[in-house]
């Protein structure tokens, strides 16, 4: 057996060295093989399928005789050429294989084995993508179109890029993925839906995206810990009502935001505290909190109230303004909340890049042992990062009220794994010490082109979770792998 | 100085303290448990939900931190479909649904685990994914509540008795686990879960294992599914986000690690019918609009609690070392069936006339006020006090028994309290089976 550890450079010079020795004669640029007979097969197969191009051309009437006879010469031309280049690659094969020794045989063999299994998976791919839109529009009518053919090279090149050039960006991998992705959703959705690019859509889409963005900056910093936070959902859906329920209780609405907020911040205390000695079991813990805190704040805003569970009340108007799809910041025409996300986004990266606060949390999530022997606190970054967590889901719950212009204590729940899937798809690992909060936005902004894709196109709810599910695997099998358990001993 | 060889599954005894607290009560608050039909309509209820627990346990044991958040949504999914056959007439024959239930669940942890192994994402995120993907999927099969059952089990959702088809799949279901934990491919799930590395170097083929334990995850989900189709007579696709918190819930309350290689149907059958009783305490009282909302707290605040409370159970072990979960078990499943015997014979006391308690707290909150015997107090037929008899001295003797165990050091008490047990669940059994005789003639 050859080494397996031979560097590739090696193997790359053997293989020149026994192709060199099989060199012919070429006239410039044009490949001839050395066989006469190949050659006239050549010239017959090419003037064959160049006189079959030329009858059809003529028989359909669609254009004029030059053309045909235009496009007839250059088929034959391009065909001569072509099958002339593939002759030429299997005769220096037979050539180089006469000649090369075993060693070297052994050499070619085990290159065009690590090709082939380094590219399986894409090939892999790459054809069941083909089989799958060959299919489709083999068996319905309404799919043959040219948006759809675009969408399917599009997806083609996505998935080449995916495998091929993230290869280079060792630390980036996924957010250049997420923005591969992106920016084909944006493309084939500009092409396939009316109005997709329009102000007011694209308004909706950074609006959606700024309350699922600020709800996922808690579940990102608990993540990078190694952590999850299920509470998430309860915490919004809970800080909506309590803060209807406080205003219109007579507290000033800028004191009971501020209220809310704090309330949030307790919440996400107790779940630190809780947690922080039963950090495998993070999610049950936060989901028990999130149990709890929804029905307490249930049954506290329904004493002395007729219905329970509704809450009635006016929303105030700077809260509607902040929110709102009709909105306004400074007169300009879009909701104040996307402003906020984008500020929270710069600050979070900014501050998880530079700040010591932030490097801290990264060594904690990677390496704890490390990180405890360099004195960094751990209970201190974990409660931390809870805290963090559920101030900014209460804000969400808050903001989702100015949205809505009423309360709903059902308002968290598409978020309780949406926030999961944003921190995943953008590329934060799960446990702990990779990714970051610019990867989330990535992810969120993901999901919901996505999700306006599919309305535009007419899906339903249920056909987005759907395709949601499916997209989640193969976009973290792209870069989310874990080594092989082989390699771990 | 000895040092004492703690019981591999003192995990247990936070899950068995919980549900003795939890029967007693419900059985005390809700007497109408302890009969033929309520109990059958207990394992009925309940029964989805342990299958559900069981096959998360299997995968939780299995490690690397599987949690199968698309256990509701596979759930609603084989519901969902083995109705649409139904409906359409396709899916008529007992065998037939059984190998359609079966055959999904056992397809879908098959491609879970090959994903797992192959493509090596982290579990949760392929659960997630499923989660999503089958949530959407179950509500174009069927976009709303409807469709009927198969025919063959339209009178297994009934509860009348406590044989019921149900019952049998939940006996099968559990005594198959236990079969399997004698089994080398059980001890090799084992430590794979604990550690997958130790295992892997040791020659244990971690990815079959693997397979092995979803293959049978998905058993555990096919016939959950079974039972909810009979529970519910219909198809439902919407629950499968409910299902999967009860049983991710359930499961830890049954004390099962989600970090791998700790965990067995015991657990998970407490965990899951000591949630199913929160929802009947709870239900027991009349709380009016709020009811649902209490609920929900006091779900929330168990579940981190017992949680908190499996972080004392290493102190307790260290300072009481002769408490071990077989004899918590004993002793307090004395002190609960005694309640319940109590409970089930109340019919035989003399009542002159009970006094409705007044106070306008209890009238707001505890309307099922049970009665209470007033006027001569403790009257005891025989059955009564012969069963009261027996409990004291059953659990004295469990006690010395236990006492005298750890002071010789040894960790098992044999077959002896297998056989105690067994004869004492009899007891209860025979007594709910004359009780309405007794009632009669009381």
């Amino acid at each position: 057996m050859v080494d397996l550890n031979m560097p590739v450079k090696q193997i790359d010079q053997d293989a020149d060295s026994a192709g060199k020795r099989g060199r012919r004669r070429s006239f410039g640029m044009l490949p001839i093989p050395q066989s006469r007979f190949v050659i006239w097969v050549n010239i017959a197969l090419s003037l064959v399928i160049a006189t079959i191009g030329f009858g059809v051309g003529f028989g359909e009437g669609y254009l004029s005789a030059q053309q045909v006879i235009l496009f007839g010469v250059v088929t034959a031309a391009l065909l001569f050429l072509l099958l002339n280049y593939v002759a030429i690659i299997f005769e220096d094969r037979a050539a180089a294989a006469d000649g090369e020794t075993e060693a070297e045989a052994e050499h070619r063999r085990l290159r065009s084995r690590t090709l082939w299994r380094n590219n399986i998976v894409m090939v892999l791919a790459m054809s069941a993508l083909l089989v799958l839109y060959l299919l489709l529009t083999a068996s319905i009518e309404e799919f043959r179109s040219i948006k759809n053919l675009i969408a399917f090279l599009v997806l083609e090149l996505i998935l080449l890029f995916a495998f091929k050039v993230s290869g280079y960006f060792a630390s980036g991998r996924s957010a250049f993925i997420g923005l591969i992705v992106l920016g084909a959703l944006i493309v084939i959705s500009a092409f396939s839906i009316e109005g997709f690019l329009s102000a007011p859509n694209v308004r909706a889409i950074l609006l959606f995206a700024a309350f699922l963005g600020i709800a996922s900056v808690g579940q990102t910093m608990v993540a990078l810990l190694g952590g999850l936070d299920l509470s998430i959902p309860f915490v919004i859906g809970a800080a909506n009502i309590a803060l209807l329920s406080l205003i219109t209780a007579g507290v000033p609405s800028y004191v009971a935001f501020g209220f809310i907020l704090v309330l949030g911040g307790a919440v996400g205390f107790l779940n630190g505290l809780m947690s922080y000695r039963l950090q495998g079991q993070a999610l049950i813990v936060t989901l028990g909190t999130g149990f709890a805190v929804a029905g307490f704040t249930q049954i506290m805003t329904s004493i002395g109230s007729k219905f329970a569970g509704n809450v009635f009340g006016v929303v105030p108007g700077w809260l509607s303004n902040l929110a709102a799809m009709n909105g306004r910041f400074f007169g300009m025409k879009f909701p104040p909340t996307i402003v906020i996300w984008i500020v929270i986004a710069i600050v979070m990266i900014v501050g998880l890049r530079m700040t010591a606060w932030g490097r801290n949390l990264y060594a904690l999530g990677g390496n704890r042992g490390a990180a405890k022997l360099l004195g960094i606190s751990e209970l201190k970054y974990w409660v931390a990062c809870y805290v963090i967590s559920g101030v900014f889901a209460a804000l969400t719950g808050a903001l989702l009220l100015g949205w809505s212009g009423g309360a709903f204590i059902g308002v968290g729940d598409p978020y309780l794994f949406t926030t999961l899937a944003a921190v995943v798809i953008g590329g934060t690992s799960l446990l702990g010490g990779n990714g970051g909060y610019g990867f989330t936005v990535i992810g969120v902004l993901v999901l919901q082109v996505l999700t306006s894709f599919l309305l535009g196109i007419g899906l339903q709810y249920e056909w987005q979770q759907f395709i949601f599910g499916l997209l989640i695997l193969p976009m973290v099998a792209l870069y989310g792998r874990s080594p092989h358990i082989r390699a771990t001993v | 100085m000895v040092t004492q060889a703690q019981s591999p599954n003192i995990y247990l005894l936070v899950p068995i303290a919980l549900m003795a607290a939890l029967l007693g009560t419900a059985v005390i608050r809700g007497p109408s448990l302890v009969s033929p039909a309520g109990t059958g309509a207990a394992i009925i209820v309940a029964a989805p939900l342990i299958l559900a627990t069981y096959s998360l346990m299997v995968l939780a044991v299995a490690g690397r931190g599987t949690i199968d958040l698309a256990v509701g949504p596979l759930l609603a999914f084989i519901n969902v479909v083995v109705v649409k056959l139904s409906t359409s007439g396709i899916l008529v024959s007992p065998i037939a649904t059984f190998i359609v239930a079966l055959g999904l669940g056992m397809l879908y942890q098959l491609a879970f685990a090959l994903v797992v192994i192959y493509v090596r994402v982290q579990p949760i995120i392929v659960s997630l994914s499923g989660f999503l993907a089958l949530t959407g999927i179950n509500l174009v099969i069927l976009p709303r509540p409807g469709g009927i059952a198969p025919p063959f089990m339209q009178d297994w959702g009934l509860g009348t008795t406590i044989f019921s088809p149900v019952l049998l799949i939940l006996v099968l279901a559990t005594a198959g686990w236990y079969l399997f934990t004698a089994t080398t491919f059980y001890s090799n799930l084992k430590m794979t879960g604990y550690d997958e590395r130790a295992a892997w170097t040791s020659g244990v083929k971690t990815d079959i294992v693997r397979i092995g334990a979803h293959l049978i995850a998905g058993i555990y989900v096919g016939l959950g599914a079974i039972c909810y189709t009979a529970l519910i007579s219909s198809g439902d696709p919407t629950q499968g986000q409910n299902m999967t918190l009860t049983a991710v819930t359930a499961l830890v309350l049954g004390g099962v690690a989600l970090s791998g290689g700790r965990g067995g149907v015991t657990g998970a059958l407490l965990g899951a019918v000591s949630l199913w009783l929160i929802g009947y305490v709870l239900a027991t009282f009349n709380f009016g609009a709020i009811q649902a909302f209490i609920t929900q707290m006091i779900y929330g605040l168990i579940l981190v609690a017992s949680l908190l409370l499996t972080l004392l159970v290493p102190l307790v072990g260290r300072y009481i070392s002769f408490v071990s979960p077989w004899s918590a078990f004993l002793v307090l499943g004395f002190v609960v069936i005694g309640i319940m015997l109590q409970v089930s014979t109340i019919g035989n006391y003399n009542e002159t006339g009970s006094v409705l308690v007044q106070q306008p707290l209890a009238d707001r909150y505890f309307l099922l006020e049970p009665a209470r015997a007033v006027g001569e107090g403790f009257v005891m037929t025989r059955v009564q006090l012969l069963a009261l008899l027996t409990g004291v001295a059953a659990v004295c003797f469990t006690v010395a028994a236990r006492l005298m165990d750890s002071e010789a050091g040894r960790r098992r008490m044999g077959l002896f309290q297998y056989l105690f047990v067994v004869s004492l669940l009899l007891a209860l059994f025979i007594v709910i089976a004359i009780r309405p005789e007794s009632a009669i003639q009381g």
